[in-house]
């Protein structure tokens, strides 16, 4: 049976330039990032659901978040 | 409600589901309504972030002040919405677009402006009177900041699954929290649905709309109208990275062939999304081997200026980076896709976007084609760009106060019983119970079979659309055997639930509607037929099942009537 692929290969965050402020987790309208309550720090809890809409590189105050898109990108074609 | 310790009620005048720009709106709206009812906004999400509005900013489309409604009014029923419209709406709708302007800049959301400061006012096209601007991408920020301030208290992280309902009245809703799975018993007088169409999963910036409120409206028993209209092909993308819009009119086949001339070759532009002509021409010319498709602009083609919104330009060259980092080798000819938006927004309501449910409202996506007021098409309407940010805001203005005034008049419904309480969370827990079932993405990926293929939701006919509903079918069989391993899971497993349903009525009415109009194409039907079709299609659940019937449009008391009125 088919299965939906993902968008992004990767997504890499720098945690020792984190400032621990939560915004990407905030940002992300997909869940695929998720917060560490003991470490204070963002986890890629679900990469699987990442779309690269950049909202959390975009917000990060500390540009320490790198998302590595899949291209060609797994769209469902429209003609077949 | 006694219920055991595992559930959090809460109780509300007005419970908001839905965080996004129309979430936030009706918030704002409804607190300015009457400052002493208690709002809360509870989204799937982080509201203020979610949704579609912050992706990729967005056009406003809106008659200036100095402006009448008429001609676009005539243009847009003529041409667009075919007569399928509640023109009243779009009368109101219109006279209240540039109040939404004016509120955009009073909560200080960003909005394109001239070097001298003025408001950027394009005109829109082809469109008569509507001019259109831009805001950016982080519009929604102060609006949030604007509804807390004003005491909207929210919750985050929390799928709304189910409303409930007793004495024939929305009572409220529940839920669980996708990071603890903390489940909730939301207590309203009134609540709005505002959390979106669906599209299905097929595009990337469109994967939160997933129907969750539609659905939910359905199945406690709320009228649905123009589900056919949820086949929304508009944008003609980048194939390898479901970006960029690209103008149809330059769009050639493997030979070069300008296939806008040979497939609208008695049309002048109409606008930008894609016509249904083309996009099944564009079908025609893959299955006959003249593929792929590609983009020839003429040189010197020039695309939005966004100047002035310094988030939208940064999040623009970021991508366009990313693209140029990890995209395809430098020369390669990118093909050109037309993805499907899909936008199901059939909710049906009247003119404060109140539902067929007492206590129950419907915004924004939720009940864009259900309003009536675009017609024939999906939301955003066929030929008019600017409409999906500003339909959710307006349309939240209308259902704020409407909501605020029935909440501050009446009492909490009688609740539902403990017992029955338990027995949706069960139901609602299910697939995190299966130690083995089949996982969300598997339906999905089926679902998008039937569902994206122009064979299937463009280039409609009995005989492929009763095909795609036996495969629904099948997948509503296998909807009791999904799998959740953690509550993420657990809500993508609802977000399917509601899919599969939004497919289904989408496809029922399609099979219905046996003619031609606006962006439903029967092959076997393919005339526009006002003898018989001058009608909207309802849907609404009857003793389980799926009912349809039509209601005709009150075209005789409307401005705007077809020339030759076929009798």
């Amino acid at each position: 049976m088919k299965t939906t692929q993902n968008w992004v290969k990767q997504i890499n965050i720098d945690l020792t330039r984190c400032k621990g402020c939560k915004t990407c987790v905030n940002a992300c309208f997909v869940d695929v990032l998720r917060w560490d309550e003991d470490q204070k720090k963002p986890v890629v809890a679900y990469p699987e659901d990442c779309v690269w809409c950049l909202a959390c590189e975009a917000a990060c105050p500390a540009e320490c978040i790198e998302v590595v898109p899949v291209i060609p990108a797994p769209l469902r074609s429209s003609y077949y | 409600m006694a219920i055991d310790d595992l559930t959090e009620v809460v109780s509300t005048d007005v419970l908001i589901i839905g965080g996004g720009i129309g979430g936030l709106v009706t918030a704002v709206k409804a607190k300015e309504a009457n400052p002493d009812i208690d709002v809360l906004v509870v989204e799937k999400q982080t509201a203020g972030w979610a949704g579609k509005a912050t992706k990729i900013g967005g056009i406003l489309a809106f008659l200036g002040p100095d402006k009448k409604e008429d001609k676009f009014l005539d243009f847009q029923v003529r041409n667009s919405g075919f007569y399928l419209n509640d023109q009243d709406l779009l009368i109101k709708y219109l006279k209240s677009t540039f109040q939404a302007i004016e509120d955009f800049q009073n909560w200080g959301a960003k909005l394109a402006r001239t070097p001298d400061g003025k408001l950027v006012s394009i005109p829109t096209f082809y469109a008569p009177e509507l001019s259109s601007t831009f805001i950016d991408i982080d519009l929604m920020l102060p609006i949030r900041a604007r509804a807390r301030k004003l005491g909207t208290k929210f919750l985050d992280k929390i799928h709304v699954v189910e409303l409930l309902k007793s004495d024939n009245k929305i009572i409220g809703a529940v839920g669980f929290n996708i990071v603890t799975g903390q489940f909730y018993v939301f207590k309203a007088k009134a609540t709005v649905l505002a959390n979106g169409s669906c599209g299905y999963k097929v595009r990337r910036f469109w994967v939160a709309g997933t129907g969750d409120g539609i659905a939910a409206a359905y199945r406690a028993g709320a009228e649905m109208r123009n589900a056919e209209y949820g086949n929304l092909y508009g944008h003609t993308v980048w194939k390898d990275t479901d970006s960029g819009m690209v103008g149809y009119q330059y769009l050639v086949n493997a030979k070069g062939e300008n296939l806008a001339k040979k497939y609208l070759p008695n049309e002048g532009p109409t606008g930008v999304f894609l016509p249904v002509p083309l996009a099944i021409g564009l079908e025609k010319e893959i299955a006959e081997g003249r593929g792929p498709i590609y983009y020839a602009p003429p040189p010197g083609n020039q695309g939005y200026n966004k100047e002035g919104l310094p988030k939208i330009t940064a999040w623009t060259r970021r991508m366009a980076e990313k693209e140029m980092k990890y995209g395809l080798p430098p020369g390669t000819r990118r093909e050109i896709e037309v993805p499907l938006h899909g936008e199901t927004s059939c909710v049906k309501v009247d003119h404060e976007m109140r539902t067929s449910l007492e206590g129950l409202w419907a915004i924004g996506d939720t009940s864009y084609a259900g309003s009536a007021v675009a017609g024939a098409v999906c939301s955003p309407p066929g030929i008019v760009p600017g409409s999906g940010i500003m339909f959710a805001v307006i349309s939240a203005a209308w259902a704020g106060p409407s909501a605020a005034h029935y909440a501050a008049g009446t009492d909490f419904g009688k609740d539902l019983s403990a017992q029955g309480i338990k027995d949706i969370q069960e139901s609602i827990l299910q697939p995190l119970k299966r130690s083995k079932g089949i996982p969300p993405g598997d339906v999905i990926a089926a679902l998008q079979e039937v569902t994206a293929p122009i064979k299937f939701n463009l280039r409609r006919s009995r005989e492929r659309l009763n095909q795609a509903l036996a495969v629904i079918e099948n997948l509503k069989n296998q909807l009791p055997e999904l799998q959740a391993k953690d509550f993420h899971y657990l809500s993508k497993c609802h977000e399917v639930n509601s899919m599969v349903l939004c497919a289904e009525l989408t496809y029922r009415a399609a099979l219905m509607r046996e003619e031609s109009r606006g962006s439903h194409y029967r092959e076997d039907f393919p005339q526009r037929n006002d003898k018989d079709w001058l009608k909207w299609i309802i849907i609404k659940q009857q003793n389980g099942k799926m009912s349809l019937s039509t209601q005709s449009v009150p075209i005789e008391k409307y401005q705007i009537k077809p020339e030759v009125q076929q009798k």
